[in-house]
């Protein structure tokens, strides 16, 4: 494949932690991947951590268009996606005596060992 | 997508109509947005200037780089120099996107910096023959630039408010550097002393023309009405000068410095500092590239982009992925 | 055998000896190497490689200033003393680091060679590796945890280097033959690189570092795999052409940069700047 000139244009994106996701950084000029890598924590990390760094072509990003960002548009109708349209549910479950499973409760859950005695 | 509602469909008067409503309103324009033209121009003036001027404005304190006074100093600005250059990075990466539609890239930025089509900062067109320069350029320089670049971070065009958003954030690091220099002076020897206020002396007439001519009148050149129309930023020049005189004035009253203009004195009638212009006419003379500096920089930056083209060639024809 | 504090290395004279003169090899090759790459600052070929390569620098001055921080522990000065106020035949740097970037000065007709800059970097960072690897085990304990500290941010620099210059080998063309050229500029001094100097039987000895001859062989081991994949071969002899840096000699280069780095601290070496 023949070169397509010095000044390419490389999109950077990088995580902060292992656990945080991929983030967009900033566009740099490199002639190929490799020292568009090399080049990206310098210029966009030199205050800040990172523990992994992606960089893009941009001419492999299928961007939106003006038009096709209008179709980002949505009602604001859709309780029945979200727990907020099934909040009456707390007051249901107080009256079987049981606490409400909410989000709070169920992510924190998360591998924790359950010091929790069910008979007591 | 429906014809009958899509964008391109509208003609050039609605879809300036439709933009102006977007800024209006405060959202974001992007690079692959629509834009009127007049808006993309003075974007790549204003953002290829400020760009350029950021590698140029490396040249005076780099000089002072590798003479820095002691480890931590020339730990400190070489890390400040380098964010100059990163700065500049930055925004000639948002010019560049700004042209491409015109078919230029860094090459042309280059070149037209060479040619003198593309002007670069009035203060880094002057020399800096002292440590105490590379101080007062990071605290007074930078200072003056703080001002100007938080007045454009809510700028209409996204791209650049982001950069600027970056930077601001690393020249709040370079003022400390900056103070940091000039309070070890300022509390140091009487020769040490003598060198600050020397190089105020020197820099003065240059940070009054920091923020450019008042209005246009003065010399026919100002853009600042249509980077206020689109939202590019707030203040006009002379608002941004007094801002800066607010902030910094008393604290170089402070340290015992004395300000090289006597006349100098804050109006509390008009709530204004009222100071001695400086020579508008030679503000003109630096920027076409005839301040004292100017050439030698220029010089340095042409030596660098050919001293090194064989690099670029090199790897320009070789294909991605080893 | 560990040496953990400076209050008990001073008490063996010929230990102190062996150790401080190692220090002073590794602190001046650091530092002196680090300020050529603070003259290339603004002349890179490339808006994005010269803030990469100065965080490099930046890192590399950062070394030197932990070993300078040990010598001022073991009683032989202020730490920017050391770097600013020390007549040449007194530094220990090996002399292909002092060697000017190229011709001319960096505030006029700067005409660096960045094939030189690209070999000369990463053949001195692939040797510090080696020669940190080493130092983990040292017998002086501050100068091990120190060297643990350093090999972290060598990772990136060998990566950098590596990256440069096998993109720039691969390349053919005037590159590659810029970059044989340059590649023999450094072979010819860096012998004096991988020398220990006079008192390096002693540093032996008191197992401060491993010998020349072992480090010099695992430099070499990892040279030829890297030559290899760029279909090119490393030159046989390794000299000390411009002088013999670790024994105290060293070129107008080094008298240069000497003058250059110090000409503030200079204006009045007791004030604070
Ligand atoms: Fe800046
Ligand atoms: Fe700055």
């Amino acid at each position: 494949m023949a070169g397509e000139g010095f000044y390419q244009e490389y999109e950077v994106f990088s995580r902060r932690s292992d656990t945080s996701p991929m983030q967009y950084q900033f566009s740099l000029l490199a002639p190929n991947a490799e020292l568009a890598l090399v080049m990206a924590q310098e210029n966009f990390l030199r205050r800040e951590s990172a523990s992994d760094i992606w960089v893009v072509k941009r001419s492999n990003i299928r961007k939106m268009t003006l038009d096709e960002k209008e179709s980002l548009q949505r009602l604001d109708n859709k309780e029945y996606r979200n727990t907020k349209g099934y909040g009456y549910l707390k007051k249901k479950w107080r009256q079987y005596e049981q606490g409400m499973l909410d989000e709070k409760e169920i992510m924190s859950w998360g591998g924790k060992q359950s010091d929790e005695n069910p008979h007591s | 997508m429906d014809n009958a509602i899509s964008f391109e469909m509208l003609t050039e008067e609605e879809k300036y109509k439709h933009f102006i409503e977007r800024i209006e309103a405060k959202s974001k324009i992007e690079a692959d947005d629509w834009m009127p033209e007049e808006y993309r121009k003075t974007l790549i003036k204003l953002i290829s200037m400020h760009g350029i001027s950021e590698i140029m404005g490396a040249l005076p304190e780099k000089e002072w780089v590798p003479k820095a006074p002691s480890l931590k100093r020339k730990l400190g600005i070489m890390a400040k120099v380098q964010d100059e250059m990163g700065h500049g990075q930055l925004l000639l990466r948002v010019a560049e996107d700004l042209m491409k539609p015109y078919g230029k890239n860094r090459e042309n930025i280059m070149q037209d910096l060479f040619t003198g089509e593309l002007k670069f900062h009035n203060v880094f067109h002057m020399e800096a023959p002292t440590w105490a320069d590379a101080g007062l350029i990071g605290w007074l320089v930078d200072g003056a630039a703080i001002i100007t670049q938080t007045n454009m971070l809510d700028a209409s065009y996204g791209p650049y408010a982001r950069a600027l958003k970056r930077i601001c954030a690393e020249e709040v690091f370079h003022a400390q550097h900056g103070e940091s220099i000039i309070m070890a002076l300022a509390e140091g020897t009487a020769e040490q002393r003598a060198m600050v206020q020397d190089s105020l002396n020197r820099w003065w007439e240059a940070l009054l023309m920091f923020f450019g001519p008042g209005d246009s009148s003065t010399t026919g050149t100002s853009k600042q009405d249509i980077t206020i129309k689109y939202h590019i930023r707030t203040k006009t020049n002379e608002q941004l000068r007094q801002d800066f005189f607010t902030k910094y004035i008393p604290r170089v009253l402070s340290l015992g410095l004395k300000l090289p203009d006597e006349s100098m004195r804050f109006d509390d009638e008009s709530g204004k500092w009222l100071y001695r212009q400086p020579d508008w006419s030679r503000f003109k003379e630096i920027i076409k590239n005839k301040g004292p500096k100017s050439e030698s920089r220029l010089r340095l930056r042409k030596i660098s982009y050919e001293t090194n083209e064989w690099v670029r060639e090199a790897l320009s024809s070789r294909s991605s992925g080893m | 055998m560990k040496i953990l504090t400076p209050e008990e290395a001073i008490k063996n004279n010929a230990y102190k000896n062996a150790l401080t003169e190692l220090l002073y090899q590794l602190a001046d090759d650091d530092f002196i190497l680090s300020y050529r790459g603070s003259e290339w600052l603004g002349l890179a070929p490339h808006i994005e490689e010269d803030v990469a390569f100065s965080s490099i620098n930046q890192d590399t001055m950062g070394h030197a200033a932990m070993f300078y921080q040990l010598l001022e522990n073991l009683g032989e000065g202020k730490m920017d003393g050391l770097a600013h106020n020390r007549p040449a035949n007194r530094w220990r740097n090996a002399c292909l680091l002092e060697k000017v970037n190229g011709t001319g000065h960096y505030l006029n007709e700067p005409k660096y060679d960045w094939a030189f800059a690209v070999c000369r970097h990463y053949f001195y960072t692939s040797f510090k590796k080696i020669r940190m690897e080493s130092l983990k085990t040292s017998s002086y304990q501050p100068l091990a945890d120190a060297a643990v500290r350093v090999s972290i941010e060598l990772f990136y620099h060998q990566l950098h280097w590596k990256t440069w210059f096998q993109q720039l080998m691969l390349a053919g063309g005037e590159a590659k033959t810029r970059m044989e050229k340059a590649i023999q500029t450094v072979c010819n001094d860096f012998g004096g690189v991988l020398g220990l100097g006079s008192l390096g039987e002693s540093m032996v000895t008191f197992s401060l570092i491993d010998s020349e001859e072992t480090i010099k062989n695992r430099w070499n081991c990892l040279m030829e795999s890297i030559f290899e994949g760029v279909s090119s071969s490393l030159p046989e002899t390794l000299g000390s052409m411009n002088g013999d840096g670790r024994n105290g000699v060293h070129t107008q280069d080094l008298e240069a940069a000497l003058k250059t780095l110090s000409e503030v601290y200079q204006l009045d070496p007791t004030a604070t700047w």
